[in-house]
């Protein structure tokens, strides 16, 4: 019951960020009908997924059975939620994916696209002069902190690649990699050189 | 007027009194069968306004977790035909309309107008339209034709019908084959001493809390009484079984103060 109760919690929530996105519901609704089920391995928890118009509804467990069911570890499932490239991680050993697996990557298409109008909903409650506000001022302070880290990571790059010399520099690196890879080559060449070598010279004493 | 207490082991409604109507029991009382109907609708008119409210504070909420097991068991899919017999305030027959989609069916039913009304004016004020039809209807003799729902559910409605195996009956008479019949209420606790907490909030907490909400005690004493009356988990599975339904389980909650019954018909 207890785990029912966090489940519900979570449902409440996450349909509320659903319902912020003006997209998400209609693309739900999509999928009205189908059932995913997402059966974690280890540790052992079952979670039923049923999209609709009205966003998520989420169980532990479903009496009718699943259009698609997802087999996994936690640990594949958080780098199947995190991952850009999710078909990678769904062809891995360690994930089960059966079923028509189009619903479950229509679902995470969804969520992936989630653009949230979360000024609309403060909007709701601060009302539209002070969201206003508000915003302006956590748009410059969020675009401030965005150049600020990037400067801050092409400067300490610059530091440790051309100052300190902690670190090789990107371009010398592949200028490095690129002399591997043909060392590399040449040395195929040379094996394959020398294998043929050897089998002339087996086959004359043999004649 | 006799007195019927919980020790009581016979739960059997046709209860026969010394004149020649039959009896049943209205709480703890014993009235005649044909008073029965009229005295639930009674409280139940009383308390139609509030009925929500004193669900989440009566049970601290716990209600809607009870009825969310009950969909997750009733395996409901895009296109089904639902019958939520007693329906009240339409929690159940919401997220029913949600997964039956347009193409399928919620009947919410209820005997009692005023809750009827008001489950009625909740749904369409949430926007849940097109997909569900509100029936005033008595649960012995549903006015459905046989074989016509995939799934038929009553929560939290069954203790307060005067005949409860010809309701049952009645359930499998209109469910399609493979139909799920299931049967949300209050039980019997597993627990001795989760018993006696809860003997003692249901007999002192409920009415008070009724007096102060719902400036009704008398209905909430009623509300106690009947929980007290209604079959134990064990006869309600022998009911359900004795009318027909196959496989029929049940799963408690909260430790048996309430019990979750589920039956196939065959």
């Amino acid at each position: 019951m207890l785990l029912r109760g966090l489940i519900a919690s979570v449902e409440r929530g996450l349909n509320r960020v659903l319902r912020m996105d003006g997209t998400a519901l209609p693309r739900l609704a999509r999928l009205q009908g189908k059932v995913i089920e997402i059966d974690c391995l280890s540790p052992a928890l079952q979670l039923f997924i049923l999209p609709s118009d009205e966003g998520l509804l989420l169980a532990s467990q479903w009496a009718a059975p699943a259009d698609c069911t997802l087999r996994a570890p936690a640990s594949s499932l958080v780098q199947l939620a995190l991952s850009k490239d999710k078909t990678a991680v769904l062809h891995s050993p360690q994930v089960d994916l059966s079923g028509d697996s189009a619903v479950l990557l229509d679902l995470v298409k969804v969520l992936q696209d989630l653009e949230l109008d979360w000024e609309y909903e403060l909007q709701q409650w601060l009302g539209p002069v002070a969201t206003q506000l508000f915003s302006g001022h956590v748009h410059s302070r969020a675009r401030w902190a965005r150049q600020g880290f990037d400067s801050l990571s092409q400067n300490l790059g610059e530091f440790l690649a051309e100052e300190s010399r902690t670190l090789v520099g990107e371009r010398e690196a592949e200028a490095r990699f690129a002399e591997l890879d043909q060392l590399k080559i040449d040395t195929e060449r040379l094996e394959a050189r020398i294998e043929r070598l050897s089998r002339s010279l087996d086959s004359s004493d043999n004649a | 007027m006799a007195i019927i207490f919980p020790g009581d082991s016979d739960m059997n409604d046709q209860r026969k009194g010394s004149d020649a109507e039959p009896t049943t029991h209205f709480g703890y009382k014993n009235v005649p069968e044909s008073q029965k109907a009229e005295k639930v609708a009674e409280v139940f008119h009383s308390v139609a306004a509030k009925y929500d409210l004193m669900n989440d504070v009566l049970s601290g909420g716990m209600h809607r977790l009870w009825k969310r097991f009950a969909i997750e068991l009733s395996g409901v899919r895009v296109g089904n035909k639902v019958l939520d017999i007693a329906g009240g305030t339409g929690d159940l027959a919401r997220k029913f309309s949600q997964l039956v989609g347009p193409t399928g069916e919620v009947v919410l039913a209820d005997i009692n107008a005023s809750m009827l009304k008001v489950g009625r004016d909740r749904l369409l004020d949430l926007g849940v339209a097109g997909n569900v039809q509100f029936v005033q209807a008595d649960a012995e003799k549903l006015p459905f034709p046989d074989n016509h729902f995939d799934c038929v559910t009553i929560a939290f409605g069954l203790r307060n019908v005067t005949h409860k195996e010809d309701a049952i009956a009645s359930m499998l008479r209109v469910l399609k084959p493979g139909g799920r019949l299931l049967v949300l209420e209050f039980s019997k606790p597993t627990n001795k001493i989760m018993s006696k907490v809860y003997d003692a909030y249901s007999f002192a907490f409920m009415p008070l809390a009724g007096k102060l909400i719902t400036n009704d005690s008398e209905s909430y004493r009623y509300l106690a009484e009947s929980i007290r009356m209604h079959p134990d988990q064990e006869t309600l599975k022998a009911m359900m079984v004795q009318a027909g339904f196959d496989r029929v389980t049940y799963h408690n909650m909260t430790s048996g103060i309430v019990a979750l019954h589920r039956g196939i018909k065959p």
